[in-house]
């Protein structure tokens, strides 16, 4: 795997709180081109929310956020234009409901990136069969499986060619049975050099492709390290009491 | 004169009466609909004091019968030399009420979508304003067909009040036409029963428009919610 050490993305003492409730209580991470960082801790910790502050879907309360080294926390930054390049993968899919596989993939290369039609569809239909489903491009979410939508979700963030991917929880809402062909995308997408930040409780997947594991509680980092460290002999009892029992689990 | 005599001369009369109340209808519900969604949109993203100026519109217009904001046009806006045709004063009277009720139930089919849909849209880099046109939108219609359906039924009766300013619609038809032969019960019944045959016909309609714009699994959305 090509490894730099170009920065793409810097989060710098992020704050957030719901009310009295702080989620975040001054996050700092750098992560470099090509990582694939795994978010790992307890539910309720803020590891989606550190999440939606990277793209700034939620607004963090105060610190700072720099993708590709735009500062998306200054209030003059285009979020709109940032956003493009960064994708998001959700617990629940979220595929415009009413459109079909092709034009979920296609709305945001026609709309936000003007290419024309026939363009477009050409790329989206590309993406599609990346992630083995250009057979589907017709079906409306409602006639795909959780695992056909999540794919069709990943195909559209990818369709937007995003210098870095988020992955929130994206096999969490899934059978069983279905989150292998997830995890076959998402592998191929981590071993073909994309940077990627996952909230996963796939140990197995972090194991086998991430090189950096974050584990986060109470809104701190409590400990991160390479996969080797953190699965086999971390620092601190309470991230080898964690990862053991969701090891256990997956 | 035989029933039948009276259908005879009755019955073209009411057809040119059912025309105006088609007309009336359908460019109340228009101007309804224009009200309605911007208002609807406007009440759940908007600013502050935006959504206080629609809640505003929306309550007094929900709050006062149609009859009293129609004859308020009408017969109490000549009285500030503002004088509007019967017809104008219709279309704006109901119009306007009509976009209250249809800006509640398009705000009821907005907040039935998941706000993941939003957070989706704004993730591939649509700005709001985009994100509500090619997602938002597309899936409230669809969600408030149903109660819009109802308002489209609820308008063809509603309309007949404005044989009360002369507008010749079919319940003026039928004043008429009592008054020349008088026998009130023949005309009423031959109105009523065009009524129903019209709303009959139209419920039909809408829900063969419901089928058919149905997309596999915004159904589920919409029923469960």
């Amino acid at each position: 795997m090509p490894r730099s050490s170009k920065e793409i993305v810097k989060i710098q003492d992020v704050h957030k709180a719901y009310g009295k409730e702080d989620v975040l209580k001054g996050i700092s991470m750098e992560v470099t081109e090509g990582e694939v960082v795994i978010l790992v801790g307890p539910s309720g910790t803020g590891k989606s929310t550190l999440l939606r502050c990277i793209n700034q879907l939620t607004v963090p309360d105060s610190g700072h956020v720099w993708v590709n080294g735009i500062e998306l926390t200054d209030p003059s930054t285009d979020i709109d234009k940032a956003r493009q390049h960064i994708g998001m993968v959700f617990q629940d899919f979220n595929l415009f409901n009413h459109l079909s596989a092709l034009d979920n993939v296609m709305l945001g290369l026609t709309q936000v990136l003007k290419m024309d039609v026939e363009k477009a569809r050409e790329k989206a239909m590309h993406e599609l069969d990346r992630v083995g489903l250009c057979n589907k491009f017709m079906n409306y979410p409602g006639q795909l499986s959780g695992g056909q939508k999540q794919r069709v979700a990943i195909a559209r963030s990818l369709a937007m060619e995003p210098i870095v991917m988020l992955f929130d929880e994206p096999t969490s809402a899934l059978d069983p049975e279905l989150i292998g062909e997830v995890l076959v995308v998402m592998k191929d997408l981590a071993l073909g050099g994309m940077t990627m930040i996952c909230v996963t409780h796939e140990i197995g997947f972090a194991r086998d492709v991430s090189t950096r594991i974050v584990f986060m509680e109470h809104g701190d980092i409590v400990e991160e390290g390479s996969p080797k460290k953190m699965l086999n002999h971390p620092d601190l009892q309470r991230t080898k009491q964690f990862l053991g029992k969701i090891s256990e689990l997956h | 004169m035989s029933i039948i005599e009276y259908l005879l001369i009755a019955i073209p009369k009411i057809w040119t009466g059912l025309l105006i109340t088609f007309k009336v209808s359908a460019i109340c519900l228009l101007i309804g609909l224009l009200i309605g969604m911007p208002a609807a949109l406007a009440r759940v993203y908007g600013p502050k004091w935006l959504r206080w100026l629609v809640t505003g519109y929306i309550e007094i217009l929900r709050g006062t019968p149609v009859l009293v904001q129609l004859f308020l046009i009408y017969y109490g806006l000549p009285q500030f030399g503002l004088t509007l045709s019967a017809f104008a004063s219709a279309y704006l009277a109901i119009g306007m009420n009509s976009g209250a009720y249809q800006a509640e139930y398009f705000r009821g089919a907005i907040q039935a979508i998941s706000s993941g849909q939003m957070m989706a849209a704004r993730s591939i880099g649509l700005s709001r304003m985009q994100a509500i046109r090619h997602v938002i939108i597309p899936q409230a219609f669809r969600f408030a067909i149903p109660a819009w359906s109802n308002e489209v039924v609820a308008m063809i009766k509603i309309s007949s009040i404005v044989y009360l300013i002369a507008v010749p619609e079919m319940l003026y038809v039928a004043k008429e036409l009592m008054a020349k032969y008088y026998n009130p019960f023949q005309t009423y019944f031959t109105v009523g029963a065009v009524y129903l045959i019209v709303i009959g016909l139209l419920t039909v309609l809408l829900n063969a428009l419901e089928r058919k714009l149905t997309i596999p699994g915004l159904e589920t959305v919409k029923r469960g919610s």
